[in-house]
């Protein structure tokens, strides 16, 4: 790990300009992932501005949008009474991730921006694109258990880490950025890219853009809604096979139904066509089974991978039948 | 004798490791010491072409960089080195992750930055990184220490070929890796031609031999220290070439330098459990009976070295079986070198438990009658009576608790709601090593007594036990006590390893205490200052430091009086011999799995065990927690992955390499036989660490099959095995 410089930034504009003004900066919040990165040699800073002095962590709750700070610390979005109530599967996702000594120091902002678990990505002696762009991609053929079937390539199946961007994703969250430019939103499903031919371009934020708020819509259907993590270990482990899922219905007909998905994606997953294939149709094992095999259509499995085209079908019909009712 | 021994005492140094006073490896502090960083290869098969340091060198606080080029030859050590070959004397790699240099600087910091900018091209070769791309380049291995890779019993073949029920299948298992949470560390202090290691090691004796040999040193220039470690699990037994390097490098800069791996290097530079493949063909009476049992063991090897660390043991040993043949193969792959691992055996049995659980339900027998049906009652190989063995109470304890009685042995016929319940068991065993041991003992003129002893505490409770044996033979409190381990300036004694500790020092413990106390009573008797002058000194009893005249207890001396009127130091020396042998035990667990989702958590797990005499109940139980969370890992999670193109670890972290948290651990219930078996010198009790969780695997996949019919044979018995 090489010598850094350090600043604390005062505001979000000071952190900003701060970072904007010196080369190779990057922002550090909780740094549960950041450091470890560095440590590894998989990232490498000659500059990191500390943003935990920033007014930055409050979650509200006002009109129609909840407006998560990206200071805000992930036990504390967890345990808010309005979050638990209103948008369980945030709340889910969140205490689904990590241990309870990371989750009181990550921030939301940070856990956006994780970078993925691929162990070729995290070694530096191995080749990786999104680490080296144009190194190549040993995963493709080599050790892919945990990685991707949906929305990758030859260049890169990395499957992205956070469960809470999958619960955002599931309910159109927006994500505030502030650059040197200014002020922008982007809407999550374009936060986060696919990575085509430049897997090291893994969201939309731009050079020395910082997360400062995601914004969650009030609707109904958040209200009724959960997450379910499937993982090798019964905790402190990142999914092999996620839903987030919120569902409305009347009688047994799909009223509003958001789902997305962690595990299968190289990013957080959302296929509006699944979702399409229940609206309107009563939540029958034969509907739930067609908005499965729409979701894994497209899926590329490797030589590791394959299960997880079965499991996360089992997996989607897991939830719905909960959220509808039916255990 | 005040009763202290088989009491759940608490820990001695429990407050020395939670006040952080207690010091581990790297936490000592020398005087202008270096600290040294190692670059690793990135290719696993080939030749450094061309190595440049200068960018490292320019940094500031870098003092060396050292590589092949610079590094005087050393002497490629015997076990327990097990690696065949030291690196950075030439160009040539063997493994990915083999030191290619070692970078010296002020500060660790400074030292890990140089390292990253230390430039290495190689020529580099095609790897075979996976048993399965060789397999049809297995070989039997010649002799390892001493031992051979075959083993023939009567005539499998033709026993198998007459059988009346046969089982034959494939076992397998991955590479795994030890972790314990300390990392390897060494820090070197040469004075002149002598040398003293701050070192991580599970054999302070052995680490001094190798050093010996790779230095042309004599041993009485090499001191180790080692007074607590931080977990072992195997991999601090053999002493590892960080070592070697890092004591010559230290030589060469003429300063004390300390090297402590980081955790990714800890997957390449201190050994592994070898990836196996094992087949197994299982012949049997309809009655139950076993006729043969040929047992075909493939595992990794390397192409500098060819131990095999996993041994069929079980196969040769635990059934009265008239017909064994037992094959240990190997095939050279290009990673590192393997070792052992807690505990070793269970690698092998994992198939055989599992092979059983097979014949039983294909004969339709009880499981635990089929073990018992099969129940050796003297060593099948030998032909040796044992000097205590008490296996079937093992199974008849555990089973009653786990009320095993009660299961339907259809599977898939025990469910709770949607969830299918499965109970499933295995034999537990371990053979455990005795080695040469020594301790002195000393009471001081204040009465206390202090015993020292070149063995090492790994963690497992070994301060506290000496400490309860030592303080219950001299009739002293607990407290007046004080055992120091971890330094060859002490008597050489046993490795913390093959669960041999407890089995070699415990004897000498206990003579150089009982010599003790008759030194310090024949004082006291001789000594008209004395109450108890003239009293016969058979007749003289000493408990919580006292010495009383038996039947008159108003006749009373101390350590103290005496020892202070003696005016010096009592010093005796203990050493007594012990012989190696076997625990045994018997675990049972059940296991829930939802098929929905094929979510499975391992629910109950009960135990029993025969391991002599108990010295602790409360480390003991700990060892069984241990032990069973181990074999949950093994069965459910822990698997190193190796690239197979590169031949290298591509989970080398605790965030990948997954090991079991306590929510995937239940509570474990322990039962103990505590008989003294005869045969042991250490007050009766045997070595037993490592016996707790060789069984728990086979038990996990037994309850698996019986929860749902589905034979699982190659761990990790991970979701998508089960969906």
């Amino acid at each position: 790990m090489r010598n850094f410089g350090y600043t604390v930034a005062r505001t979000p504009a000071d952190a900003v300009r701060t970072a904007a003004g010196i080369a190779n900066s990057t922002f550090v919040a909780g740094g549960t992932d950041l450091l470890n990165l560095m440590r590894d040699g998989a990232e490498t800073h000659d500059h990191l501005v500390d943003l935990n002095r920033l007014d930055l962590d409050d979650v509200t709750l006002d009109g129609q949008t909840l407006r998560i700070g990206a200071l805000a610390r992930m036990r504390g979005v967890a345990e808010h009474p309005r979050v638990r109530r209103e948008f369980p599967v945030l709340s889910e996702a969140l205490l689904a991730s990590a241990s309870p000594q990371v989750r009181n120091m990550a921030s939301i902002g940070g856990n956006l921006s994780q970078r993925t678990r691929c162990g070729y990505f995290r070694d530096p002696g191995s080749a990786c694109n999104k680490r080296d762009p144009g190194s190549g991609c040993p995963a493709v053929t080599g050790r892919n258990r945990g990685h991707a079937i949906l929305g990758g390539g030859d260049h890169c199946i990395a499957t992205h880490p956070s469960d809470l961007a999958v619960a955002l994703t599931a309910l159109d969250a927006t994500v505030r950025l502030l650059g040197p430019d200014g002020a922008r939103s982007v809407p999550i499903a374009d936060f986060y890219l696919l990575p085509g031919t430049t897997p090291d371009r893994e969201t939309a934020a731009r050079p020395g853009e910082l997360i400062t708020r995601v914004d969650v819509p009030r609707t109904r259907v958040a209200a009724d809604s959960r997450y379910l993590k499937l993982r090798d270990r019964a905790t402190f482990e990142f999914a092999v096979v996620s839903v987030a899922a919120a569902l409305r219905t009347r009688g047994r007909v799909v009223r509003d139904v958001r789902l997305a998905f962690g595990g299968i994606g190289t990013r957080p997953w959302r296929d509006t066509r699944v979702e399409a294939a229940l609206l309107g149709r009563p939540l029958t094992e034969a509907a739930i089974g067609e908005a499965g095999r729409v979701l894994v259509r497209d899926a590329d499995p490797r030589t590791e991978n394959g299960f997880k085209v079965e499991l996360v079908q089992r997996a989607l019909a897991s939830v719905l039948n909960e959220l509808g009712g039916k255990r | 004798m005040t009763g202290l021994v088989g009491r759940g005492v608490a820990r001695v140094d429990g407050r020395a490791k939670v006040t952080g006073a207690a010091r581990y490896a790297a936490d000592h502090e020398i005087p202008g010491m270096l600290h040294g960083h190692l670059v690793l290869s990135t290719v696993a098969r080939g030749e450094i072409t061309e190595l440049d340091t200068s960018a490292a060198l320019a940094l500031p606080g870098v003092v060396a960089v050292l590589t092949h080029r610079d590094l005087p030859p050393l002497r490629v050590p015997s076990f327990p080195y097990l690696k065949g070959f030291v690196p950075m004397q030439d160009t040539r790699v063997h493994h990915s992750g083999q030191p290619v240099a070692h970078v010296v600087a002020e500060t660790p910091e400074q030292a890990r930055e140089a390292a990253n900018l230390v430039r290495v091209r190689y020529r580099a070769e095609r790897p075979t990184a996976h048993l399965a791309h060789a397999l049809d380049e297995a070989f039997l291995p010649p002799l390892f220490r001493d031992e051979p890779n075959e083993f023939v019993r009567g005539d499998a073949g033709a026993a198998l070929e007459a059988a009346a029920v046969r089982v034959e299948q494939d076992y397998s298992s991955p590479m795994m890796h030890h972790n314990p949470i300390e990392p390897h560390s060494s820090t070197a202090v040469w004075d002149g031609n002598s040398l003293t290691l701050y070192e991580s090691a599970q054999g302070i004796v052995f680490t001094r031999r190798v050093v010996s040999i790779a230095f042309d040193l004599p041993e009485a220039n090499i001191r180790i220290i080692s007074p607590y470690l931080g977990g072992g699990f195997g991999a601090k037994g053999p002493t590892w070439s960080h070592t070697l390097l890092n004591a010559a490098v230290a030589r060469e800069v003429g300063r004390p330098v300390r090297v402590t791996l980081t955790r990714a290097q800890m997957y390449t530079m201190n050994g592994h459990r070898a990836e196996y493949r094992r087949n197994l063909r299982l012949g049997a009476t309809r009655e139950g009976r076993l006729t043969a049992i040929v047992d075909t063991s493939t595992a990794q090897l390397t192409r500098t070295d060819h131990g095999v660390y996993n041994t069929s043991e079980s196969t040769l040993r635990l059934y009265d079986c008239p017909n064994v043949h037992v094959r240990q193969l190997g095939v050279r792959l290009d990673l590192p070198s393997s070792s052992y691992m807690r505990s070793p055996e269970t690698t092998a049995h994992f198939g055989l438990e599992t092979a059983l659980d097979e014949l039983a339900h294909e004969l339709g027998v009880d499981p635990v009658e089929l073990r018992i049906r099969n129940h050796a009652s003297a060593d099948p190989h030998s032909g040796e009576p044992y000097s205590s063995k008490h296996l079937l109470d093992c199974y008849r304890i555990a089973a009653r608790a786990f009320g095993w009685a009660r299961r339907d042995p259809r599977p898939g016929s025990m469910r709770d709601g949607n969830v299918r319940v499965g109970w499933g068991m295995a034999t537990e065993t371990h053979t455990f090593s005795a080695i040469q041991s020594n301790v002195e003992l000393t009471v001081d003129v204040d009465g206390r007594a202090t015993l020292r002893a070149a063995t090492q505490e790994i963690g497992t409770g070994t301060y506290t036990v000496i400490t309860q044996v030592a303080a219950d033979e001299l009739g002293m409190p607990l407290e007046h006590v004080t055992t120091l381990l971890g330094d060859t300036a002490y008597p050489d004694a046993a490795l913390s390893a093959a669960s041999a500790t407890v089995a070699s020092v415990i004897g000498p413990v206990s003579q150089a205490a009982q010599d003790a106390r008759k030194a310090v009573i024949a004082l006291a008797v001789a000594d008209p200052r004395s109450p108890l002058h003239g009293v016969p000194a058979e007749d003289v009893v000493a408990e919580r430091g006292y010495l009383f005249a038996r039947g008159d207890r108003g006749r009373r001396d101390s350590y103290r009086g005496a020892l202070a009127r003696h005016g010096r130091p009592v010093i005796v020396t203990g050493s007594r011999l012990n012989s190696s042998g076997h625990s045994y035990g018997a675990v049972f667990v059940e296991v829930r799995f939802d098929p929905r989702l094929a979510t499975l958590r391992v629910s109950r797990v009960v135990t029993a065990y025969d391991p002599g005499r108990v010295l602790n109940h409360r480390t003991a139980h700990g060892q069984v927690i241990g032990g069973v969370t181990w074999g949950i890992g093994f069965a459910l999670m822990e698997h190193t992955m190796v690239d197979p193109h590169t031949a290298r670890v591509v989970n080398p972290n605790l965030s990948t390499y997954l090991v079991p948290v306590s929510a995937d651990t239940p509570s474990v219930e322990s039962f103990f036989v505590d008989r003294p078996d005869k045969g042991s010198t250490a007050l009766g009790a045997r070595g037993f660490g490592e016996t707790p969780g060789t069984g728990v695997p086979a038990a996990i996949g037994n309850a698996i099959f019986h929860a749902t019919g589905r034979r699982l044979r190659d761990v990790p018995f991970t979701r998508d095995k089960l969906l």
